[in-house]
């Protein structure tokens, strides 16, 4: 080197640069190593996770039909408005909510609540927040496209209900998973942002309706667009759900309760031979379409506000969820029990009316005086004379018994969520007894007419006496009859169907003479001068059971009665038995027993068009 | 000008220098299609290397003396050039306004090319002084004077960057120009005191700002950084890095963050996370290593230099590409702050590839007049 010589270690210096570019060098070569090979594998999984996408298809619910196949609810394709997560993690969403409700016609409050799930969501990759956009809504999400590249518009199947309050109790709704119900192992297998059946049928039998979404694996860009598909998974679609219900008669129910003065109250049709339920209205009744649709809406959501408060409660299912005082309807049971427990036999069944009792100083008066009557008399005319002594005979512990034997004691067993079960003495005694010391005569006196501690549903009602028709077999009700098959998609195995078992009935044991004597006062009741004999139907004998369930307290004036009728048809070869209840109307026989009437009508000019016919050649 | 060059002088060009200088920039433009297959940079940058040899090969024929000799002209046409980016004349990229634009020539940078004539200055200057005797204050500040002009001219553009990258052209002069150990040893203890400290004051009164700020949080722990704020350019050039593993992806696009824009800036600044991303650690190795050979080669033409001038100059050239890869390779894995900084031979950009292949004929020159006596 020829300039060593020049300076001080110049040589030295040199050397020590090189040094230092080399360690630079191996300094970099080191954290190379690092990124590259040591975590090599964790950076690859990360990129992964940021260019590839599923993008859920959702699969098509099942339909729900009626026996005959008539589709009641369905799934047609709407367009939605959905918040992509990708984009808005860029921006303040909040900020543009004022934009979103101008422009998309929402509730403002509405879109702070979907903003904030959101946040609790981390798992989601859409989010809906308008549903059945129109197509101004539509024009609008294109012509700011720029502006607001996280809103996008989406093709999606709604659940629709093309009958509206018709049968809404009894199809339920659906909507998005809850947080909450995310939590639950049933729907383990489900995202933020499903549909799930949230009441009636479209909950009870969710898991068939439900199909398995299937999605399409995208290569998206840094900006979430998508470059390329991967792999398209076709959805599995859900099984349709076959009912029992005739959507002639369920309108033809729907019509009587609409008919009747308080327009509340249930009417069921039932198939007493196997438990079918032919029709289940409830009033007032709710359209769930509103849950579905109009939950982006200030409008829909002010209508579900007031569903949920209305004094009238129009979601409650009155027909399994209500729960009344049965009256009159309660001397069915009774009467068979009486039997039963040998208190009153066949031969010996006179029982003294007395125009009432006296129990303690205070006098019970019956409706009329009936002197010594027969069972078959005493049904017929509704005596409570001899009913407060029957019960009295039976003592609180028959007609528990009574109770057990009915199975008064549990739901029905019908195949919809939060059934409600009758509440008997059964329930009531020990409470009764640790309030009051004991169990008093006026109490037994009571619950022999169906008042006081019996609060019954109309389910189970009409359950009894639709097993008195048939020989004393007392079937569950309900509402599937079938579940129909899907076959294999893709991957997805088929789903085989179903078809419902009806299990071995309970049996109401009665002899063949105790069965007639029954029969003979029930039929008696609209056919030989009854307290419903103004609903007769000649050719078509209705066998039945006037009730009025008093809602003041015994002596005082309070809110009108409430009127029941429960029945069978034809008496003694039953095709079909219905109950009504109208709330607070009145007697029994004068407001509940023409609504069944109304549905007999219905069924006849459906099946049996010629009974009809004859009775309008003689009038 | 063929005339003065003896045929001995043939005989000592440095074709491995030239060679590894070319391999490098070839593999460059590779990695610059990969980066954006769809785009004509990599075209621009073969007409950029043709360019670049053009004119190292007539850089290598002048003797290097003459360049050194006029030394102050270039420094003032580098001068005016940089006043001129500042006027309208300039063009402004991403808010920084630091390209020129001429006609006839176009487009071009000048803050890469005035790293030049600063060289040439430093080279005469520090041949000139007292060779005997310690650096002396005023020499120290004569040298901060040369690179103070461009850098405050830099600075207004305002292209930090570019700015850093004068530091260690000094650092190398000054060091190897006698200065006392101590002086060595007490201005690293101070810039090992003051950045902190000038940084903490910096932030507190405001001067520094908020992004800035990010940006250093983000090389301390970039997990936690804001993947969409800040730190979203180093966490995507991590991703990109790591995702290469051992013999990376070569050029599989569904699988490409810089297909994909994931990284920011795929064919300039961070070119070697691109690199990285397609030819895995064996690449980047290999990369580094010829960068090493690049080096030791250059150091060796040091040694070799038949004078203090072209030694300074060659001395000084190799800190400034030493710093600018360890600033740009570093940035891409997280080690230094993002700093907007071109990988010099790899990145894609003119200015940037002339300027370097413009000190490499200076260094091929040097070579081919080792035994020339003077």
């Amino acid at each position: 080197m020829k300039i060593v010589d020049y300076s001080q270690n110049l040589a030295l210096r040199i050397a020590i640069i090189q040094v230092i570019a080399y360690l630079v060098l191996f300094l970099l070569g080191v954290r190379l190593f690092y990124l590259q090979i040591i975590k090599g594998d964790y950076y690859s999984e990360r990129a992964e996770s940021q260019r590839v996408k599923l993008i859920k298809i959702p699969a098509p619910r099942g339909a729900i039909l009626d026996r005959h196949g008539r589709i009641l609810v369905d799934s047609r394709p709407t367009y939605i408005i959905t918040l992509s997560a990708e984009e808005i993690k860029r921006i303040n969403p909040y900020e543009r909510v004022d934009d979103y409700a101008r422009g998309l016609k929402l509730d403002k409050q509405y879109l702070i609540e979907r903003l904030n799930l959101i946040r609790k969501q981390p798992g989601f990759e859409t989010m809906i927040i308008k549903e059945n956009a129109t197509i101004e809504d539509i024009a609008w999400v294109e012509a700011h496209n720029l502006e607001f590249p996280e809103l996008q518009v989406e093709l999606r199947p709604q659940r629709f209900y093309p009958y509206g309050e018709v049968l809404a109790h009894v199809l339920g709704y659906v909507g998005e998973i809850s947080p909450k119900e995310l939590e639950k192992a049933e729907y383990a297998d489900l995202k933020p942002g499903d549909i799930i059946g949230k009441a009636g049928l479209e909950r009870y039998y969710d898991r068939y309706l439900r199909g398995v979404p299937g999605y399409r694996k995208v290569l998206v860009d840094s900006r979430g667009r998508i470059q390329a598909e991967l792999e398209v998974v076709e959805p599995q679609a859900g099984q349709d759900l076959v009912t029992t219900i005739d959507i002639d008669l369920q309108i033809a129910a729907e019509q009587q309760l609409e008919k009747s003065v308080t327009k509340r109250g249930a009417i069921i049709a039932m198939d007493p031979n196997n438990g079918e339920i032919l029709a289940m209205a409830s009033s007032p009744s709710f359209d769930p379409n509103v849950f579905v649709r109009g939950i982006g809406t200030a409008e829909g959501r002010k209508k579900i506000e007031e569903y949920y408060t209305d004094e009238n409660r129009p979601l409650l299912n009155r027909a399994i969820q209500g729960r009344y005082h049965p009256g009159s309807t309660w001397k069915i049971p009774l009467s068979v029990a009486g039997l039963q427990q040998n208190v009153i036999t066949v031969k010996e069944s006179r029982i003294a009316c007395g125009g009432g009792i006296t129990i303690g100083n205070k006098f019970t008066r019956c409706m009329g005086n009936h002197g010594f009557p027969a069972l078959d008399y005493a049904i017929t005319k509704s005596c409570d004379g001899y009913y407060y002594r029957l019960g009295l005979k039976m003592g609180i512990d028959g007609i528990i018994k009574m109770v057990e034997e009915f199975e008064y004691d549990k739901p029905t067993g019908i195949d919809l969520p939060n059934e409600k079960a009758t509440r008997t003495p059964k329930y009531w005694k020990p409470y009764v007894e640790r309030r009051e010391g004991k169990w008093s005569d006026i109490r037994t006196v009571y619950a022999s007419i169906g008042q006081d501690t019996v609060e019954a549903t109309p389910i189970a009602m009409l359950r009894t006496i639709a097993a008195i028709g048939v020989h004393g077999k007392m079937y569950v009700p309900h509402l599937m009859k079938e579940i129909k098959p899907i076959g294999q998609v893709g991957d997805f195995p088929a789903r085989p169907g179903v078809v419902y078992e009806i299990s071995e009935p309970k049996i109401i044991k009665m002899t063949r003479e105790q069965e007639e004597l029954v029969m003979k006062g029930l039929w008696g009741v609209v056919n030989a001068g009854g307290t419903a004999s103004g609903i007769r139907i000649p050719g078509f004998d209705i066998a039945g059971k006037t009730g009025t369930a008093q809602n003041a307290a015994l002596g005082t004036k309070g809110p009108k009665d409430h009127a029941w009728f429960v029945s069978f048809a034809p008496a003694y070869k039953p095709e079909i038995a219905v109950m009504a209840i109208i709330e607070n109307s009145g007697f029994g026989a004068q407001h509940a027993a023409p609504a069944v009437k109304g549905v007999y009508e219905a069924y006849l000019r459906k099946y049996h068009p010629s009974i009809l016919g004859k009775q309008d050649e003689r009038l | 000008m063929m005339a003065i060059v003896e045929k001995r002088n043939f005989r000592e060009f440095d074709w491995l220098l030239l060679t590894l200088a070319v391999s490098i920039v070839c593999f460059g433009i590779w990695q610059i299609y990969n980066a954006q297959p769809t785009e004509i940079y990599w075209q621009k940058q073969i007409i950029g290397l043709i360019l670049a040899l053009f004119l190292a090969i007539l850089v290598a024929f002048i003797d290097y003396r003459v360049l050194v000799y006029y030394a102050p002209v270039f420094y003032v046409i580098g001068i005016i050039l940089l006043i001129l980016v500042l006027t309208p004349l300039g063009v402004k990229v991403k808010g920084q306004q630091a390209w020129l634009k001429l006609p006839l020539v176009g487009q071009f940078q000048p803050s890469e090319f005035v790293k030049i004539p600063v060289l040439l200055m430093f080279a005469k200057y520090f041949n000139e002084r007292n060779k005997f005797s310690p650096l002396t204050i005023k020499e120290t500040l004569v040298g901060v004077a040369i690179i103070a002009l461009p850098v405050g001219l830099i600075l207004l553009e305002p292209d930090a960057g570019q700015a850093l990258t004068y530091m260690p052209l000094l650092a190398v002069v000054l060091f190897l120009s006698s200065i006392k150990i101590r002086y060595v040893i007490l201005s690293i203890a101070a810039c090992l005191i003051l950045l902190p400290l000038g940084f903490y004051i910096g932030v507190k009164t405001g001067k520094i700002k908020q992004y800035q700020v990010e940006r250093i949080n983000v090389i301390l722990d970039p997990e936690s950084a804001d993947p969409r704020g800040y730190g979203y350019h180093t966490l995507q050039s991590m991703i990109t890095i790591g995702q290469g593993g051992i013999t990376g992806i070569k050029g599989d696009t569904e699988r490409s963050q810089s297909a994909l824009k994931f990284l920011p800036e795929p064919h300039t600044d961070f070119i070697f996370a691109v690199t990285a991303e397609n030819t895995g650690f064996v690449g980047c190795v290999s990369l580094l290593l010829a960068y090493a050979l690049l080096i030791s080669r250059l150091i060796m033409g040091a040694r070799y230099a038949p004078d203090r001038a072209s030694m300074l100059f060659i001395m000084a050239f190799v800190g400034g590409l030493t710093f600018q890869i360890f600033i740009n390779v570093g940035m891409t894995m997280g080690m230094v702050p993002v700093i907007g900084v071109p990988l010099p031979l790899m990145s894609a950009g003119l200015s940037s590839i002339l300027s370097t292949f413009i000190a490499i004929g200076f260094v091929l020159s040097v070579r081919m007049r080792r035994f020339v006596n003077y």
